[in-house]
C-alpha cells in the first residue's frame, strides 16, 4: 500500500506546488472563509515581524497563535510553502497509518461478536468483509490530501493545517493504544486552540476498551485508568504552558490566544455563527451569549459518550465535525479534516437518507461564498445578511450530515442485534425511526 | 515784520508742500496698505442629490459675484458635487435658479466646473488647499496661489457641531481643515484668507483655527441649524439658503471700485431675516476688518494709482513689515526629487534577525521531545543512538 499512497501523495505536493506560483495563491490567501484571525498567515509574518523591532507579539490585537508556533516560524519562515506542504503529507500519513489500525480493530472485534453470536441471523449482508476495507487507509488519505478545501488552506498557509496535523497524530496515537503519546498530542492539541479538549472523552473511551477495562461507573479500575490518563493530559498541558512562558518571559499569551477564543472579540465574518450574532448584540448581553455559545460546542460530548460508548472513533469523528461547526473561528481546513473520516464509514451509505440534498447544500454554498462576499463587500448591492444566509446554510448542511451518519450508523447497529427485516408484534413490515 | 510773512508763507507753503507729499506719500502707502497682489477663490459645494440643490446653488451665486468682481476662471477653484442643471429632475435644464420666479440664472453660460460629481471628496479637497497633487492634475484644478494671494475659501452643505459632510459619505472634520490651512501658512500658500460656511453649526468649522490672516465667517452658530430660503414650486425644491441669498444680495451692490468694508458684510443677514446667528472670527487677522474692503477677498481688484509725482520709495515704510516672523522663513530651498532617500531605500539588503529564542527555552522543549520519544520507544532504542 505504500506505492499509491506516495503517489496520492506526490500528486498532492504537485497541486500545491502548481497553486503556490499561479497568481489565485493571493486571492485564496485573503479569502475569510480559509483564513480566520486565529490562523491567517498575514498575522504569523506580523507577529514575527514584531518581534524583531523588539515589542511583544501579543501586544495589539493581531497575533493569536501560540509561542510554539513563533518558536516553529522563527527558523522555518523562508520555507514556509515546504513547511505546511509537509504538515499536510504528515498528516495524511497519520490518518493512513491510523485508519489501517482502526480497521484491523474493527474487524476484530466484528469477527469476536460473529463468534458470540451478538448478531441475528439475517444481517449476512451488513457484515463487512476484509476486501472491502483494503482501500479505505487509501481513500482517507486520497480524501485529505485532495480536498479542495485542504488544497485551498494549504495554498493560503493557513495554521490550521499545523492543527490538523496534531489532531491526526493525537488519532494514531490513541488508535495505536499508546495513552502517554494520546496523552501528549492531545495537550498539544488543546495549547493549540482549546477545543479538541472535548476529544478527551472518546480517547479515553478508545484506551479503555482496548484495555479491556469495562466502562461502569462503580469499578475501580475505571477510575483508575481515568485518573491516570487525565494526570498524563493534565501534566503535559501545564508542561507545555509553563514552557511557552520562558519564550517570551511573559503570561501574555494566554489572554491574547485562549481569552481570544472564548470571548470572541474580532467580528470578521468567516464561515461560522459567531460574527453575525454578536455583530448585532447589544453590549450588556453579551456576556450571556458568548457563554451560551461556547457551552453549545462542549455540551454535546456527554449525551454522545453516553450514547456511543462502544464505539469510541465514531464518537471522535462526530466530536471533530462538532467542534469545526461549531467553534468560534472556524476555516474550511478543520471541515477538511473530519471530511477526510467519510470513507471509514462507508459501509453505512445504504442507510443514509440525504446524499444528494447534502452535496447539493455544501456544494452550492461553498461556491456563493465568495459570490456573496463579492456582491456585499465590493459592488455594495448586498448586505451581510445575505453572507450570514449562505454561512446558515453552509452550517446546516455540515450538521445534517453529521446527523445523517449519526442515525444511519445507530440504524446499522440496531439491524445487526435484531435482524434487517424487523417486524412488528403483529408480524407486519416494521419501520425504524430516529426519536 | 514785513520779512516775517514771506517766512510764514514760506514755512506755510514748505508745510503744504510737505502735506501734500506725505499725502502723495499716503496714497502710495495706501498701495501698499492690503499686501496682496492676486486673488484666488476656492468655492465647493459638498452635496449630492436633488433635494439639495440649495447648496449648488449657493456655490454658484458666490461665483457669479466673485468672476463678476474680477477673479477670472483660472483663478477660481469651482467644486460642485452634483449636476443640477443638467439633472433629469430639472424641470428648466440647463439652468440654476437662485430666486423663486426665475429672477436669476446663476448658471448661464460660462460656468466653468473644475471638480465635479464625485471627484468633489475631502481627499481632493485637502490636495487642492495643500498643493499636494499629482503631477498629471490639469492647471484648472490646482489652487496656484502665492504669499501675495488673498484666497477665498466658501464652503457649503450640510454640516454638524465640528464636521461638514461630503456626499453623505464620509466627512471633513474641523481639526483637519485647521491643519490644512497651517499647511497653506506654512508653505505660503496665502498672504490673507477669508473662509465663508454656510451650513448647519458652521461656527464650529472655525473654532479650531490656529492659523494668521484668516477671517472666518458662518451662517450659524454651534446648535442651530441654518435654514434654507424659499421654496419654488415650479422647480420643487428650495432654491437657496437664507444667509448665501442676503449675501447675494449684498453682493450685487458692491462693484470693483466700492469701498464697503467687512464690517458691513458682517452685518449682512441679522436673525430676524436668517433665524439663525451669524458668526464671525477675527482674532486671526491682523489688519482691523474695518480697513478690509470686500473687494480685497471677493474681488481682483488691481491696484493701480496714477500719479505724475515721483515718489520714493522709502525701505522702512510703515505697514509694509514683514509679516512672518523670522525663525519660519526657509533656509534652503528642498527640491522635491531631493526629498527620500531613494538610493538608499532600494539599496537596503534584507535586515538580520533581531529576536531568537532564550536558549533555557529550546533546551527545556528539545528535552521534552526526547524524554517523550524515548519514553515511548524505550531505553533500549539509546544505544542505537550513542
Amino acid at each position: 500500500m505504500a506505492a499509491p499512497l506516495l503517489l496520492v501523495v506526490l500528486v498532492a505536493v504537485t497541486v500545491r506546488a502548481a497553486l503556490y506560483r499561479s497568481s489565485l495563491a493571493a486571492f485564496i490567501s485573503e479569502r475569510v472563509e480559509v483564513a480566520s484571525p486565529l490562523n491567517a498567515w498575514k498575522r504569523v509574518v506580523e507577529g514575527l515581524a514584531l518581534l524583531d523591532l523588539g515589542v511583544s507579539p501579543y501586544s495589539g490585537a493581531i497575533f493569536h497563535e501560540t509561542p510554539l508556533i513563533i518558536y516553529l516560524f522563527h527558523f522555518l519562515i523562508e520555507y514556509a510553502e515546504l513547511v505546511f506542504m509537509i504538515t499536510d503529507v504528515l498528516t495524511a500519513v497519520a490518518l493512513y497509518l491510523a485508519i489501517q489500525d482502526f480497521n484491523k480493530v474493527v474487524f476484530k472485534k466484528q469477527k469476536l461478536l460473529i463468534e458470540l453470536d451478538k448478531y441475528a441471523p439475517d444481517v449476512a449482508e451488513l457484515i463487512r468483509t476484509p476486501m472491502e476495507m483494503h482501500y479505505i487507509p487509501l481513500k482517507v488519505a486520497l480524501f485529505y490530501l485532495l480536498n479542495p478545501y485542504t488544497v485551498m488552506s494549504c495554498v493560503a498557509k493557513s495554521t490550521c493545517a499545523i492543527n490538523n496535523t496534531v489532531i491526526a497524530f493525537f488519532i494514531l496515537a490513541t488508535i495505536k493504544g499508546s495513552a502517554f503519546l494520546s496523552a501528549v498530542f492531545l495537550a498539544l492539541a488543546t495549547y493549540q486552540s482549546l477545543y479538541p479538549l472535548t476529544l478527551f472523552a472518546p480517547a479515553l473511551l478508545y484506551l479503555l476498551q482496548r484495555q479491556f477495562i469495562p466502562i461502569k461507573l462503580k469499578s475501580k479500575s475505571f477510575w483508575l485508568y481515568t485518573m491516570q490518563y487525565a494526570a498524563l493530559y493534565l501534566c503535559s498541558l501545564v508542561v507545555i504552558v509553563c514552557l511557552s512562558f520562558f519564550l517570551l518571559n511573559s503570561w501574555d499569551f494566554i489572554p491574547s490566544v485562549y481569552g481570544f477564543i472564548l470571548s470572541v472579540p474580532d467580528l470578521t465574518p468567516n464561515i461560522g455563527l459567531f460574527w453575525y450574532f454578536f455583530a448585532e448584540m447589544f453590549e450588556h448581553f453579551s456576556l450571556f451569549f458568548v457563554c451560551v455559545f461556547q457551552i453549545n460546542v462542549f455540551f454535546y460530548t456527554i449525551p454522545l459518550a453516553i450514547k456511543l460508548k462502544e464505539h469510541p472513533v465514531f464518537f471522535m469523528f462526530v466530536q471533530i465535525a462538532i467542534i469545526s461547526i461549531f467553534k468560534s473561528y472556524p476555516t474550511v481546513g478543520d471541515i477538511a479534516l473530519y471530511m477526510a473520516f467519510l470513507p471509514v464509514w462507508s459501509h453505512l451509505y445504504r442507510f443514509l437518507r440525504n446524499t444528494f440534498i447534502l452535496s447539493c447544500v455544501l456544494i452550492v454554498c461553498s461556491l456563493l461564498f465568495p459570490v456573496l462576499w463579492h456582491l456585499w463587500i465590493y459592488a455594495g448591492s448586498a448586505n451581510s445578511n445575505f453572507y450570514y444566509a449562505i454561512t446558515l446554510t453552509f452550517n446546516i448542511g455540515q450538521i445534517l450530515l453529521i446527523s445523517d451518519y449519526f442515525y444511519a450508523f445507530l440504524r446499522r447497529e440496531y439491524y445487526l442485534s435484531h435482524g434487517l427485516h424487523l417486524t412488528r408484534q403483529d408480524g407486519t413490515e416494521a419501520m425504524l425511526v430516529l426519536k | 515784520m514785513a520779512a516775517a510773512v514771506p517766512a510764514v508763507a514760506a514755512l506755510f507753503l514748505a508745510c503744504c508742500g510737505a502735506a501734500l507729499a506725505s499725502g502723495v506719500q499716503d496714497q502710495a502707502e495706501q498701495f501698499f496698505r492690503s499686501g496682496h497682489t492676486n486673488n484666488w477663490a476656492v468655492l465647493v459645494c459638498t452635496s449630492r442629490f436633488w433635494f439639495n440643490y440649495r447648496h449648488v446653488a449657493n456655490t454658484l451665486s458666490v461665483y457669479r459675484s466673485v468672476k463678476r468682481l474680477g477673479i477670472p476662471d483660472s483663478h477660481i477653484v469651482l467644486m460642485l458635487a452634483d449636476d443640477m442643471a443638467c439633472n433629469p429632475r430639472n424641470p428648466k435644464p440647463a439652468t440654476v435658479f437662485s430666486h423663486k420666479n426665475m429672477e436669476l440664472n446663476v448658471y448661464g453660460d460660462d460656468v466653468e466646473v473644475d471638480y465635479r460629481s464625485y471627484e468633489v471628496t475631502v481627499e481632493n479637497f485637502l490636495r487642492v488647499l495643500t498643493g499636494r497633487i499629482p503631477p498629471s492634475t490639469p492647471r484648472s484644478k490646482r489652487l496656484l496661489s502665492d504669499d501675495r494671494s488673498n484666497i477665498l475659501i466658501y464652503m457649503t452643505g450640510h454640516g454638524g457641531n465640528g464636521f461638514l459632510k461630503f456626499q453623505d459619505s464620509e466627512e471633513i472634520t474641523n481639526v483637519e481643515l485647521a491643519d490644512a490651512f497651517e499647511q497653506m501658512w506654512q508653505k505660503r500658500r496665502y498672504n490673507e484668507l477669508l473662509f465663508i460656511i454656510d451650513t448647519c453649526q458652521g461656527a464650529s468649522m472655525y473654532e479650531r483655527f490656529y492659523s494668521p490672516n484668516i477671517m472666518a465667517l458662518a451662517s450659524s452658530q454651534v446648535g442651530e441649524d441654518s435654514l434654507s430660503h424659499q421654496p419654488d414650486l415650479g422647480i420643487g425644491v428650495h432654491l437657496m439658503d437664507r444667509y448665501t441669498f442676503y449675501v447675494l444680495e449684498f453682493l450685487e451692490e458692491i462693484h470693483p471700485a466700492s469701498q464697503t468694508n467687512m464690517n458691513d458684510l458682517f452685518q449682512v443677514c441679522p436673525k430676524s431675516l436668517c433665524v439663525s446667528t451669524p458668526g464671525h472670527r477675527t482674532d486671526l487677522f491682523q489688519r482691523d476688518p474695518q480697513n478690509v474692503l470686500i473687494t480685497d477677498f471677493f474681488g481682483s481688484v488691481r491696484k493701480v494709482e496714477i500719479t505724475t509725482e515721483t515718489i520714493s520709495l522709502d525701505r522702512d515704510l510703515a505697514g509694509f513689515e514683514s509679516k512672518l516672523p523670522k525663525d519660519e522663513l526657509a533656509t534652503e530651498p528642498l527640491k522635491y526629487a531631493e526629498q527620500l532617500p531613494v538610493a538608499q531605500i532600494i539599496h537596503q539588503k534584507p535586515k538580520q534577525k533581531d529576536w531568537h529564542p532564550p536558549g533555557g527555552f529550546i533546551l527545556g522543549l528539545w528535552a521534552l521531545i526526547i524524554m517523550v520519544f524515548f519514553k515511548t520507544y524505550g531505553i533500549k532504542h539509546m544505544k542505537h543512538v550513542f
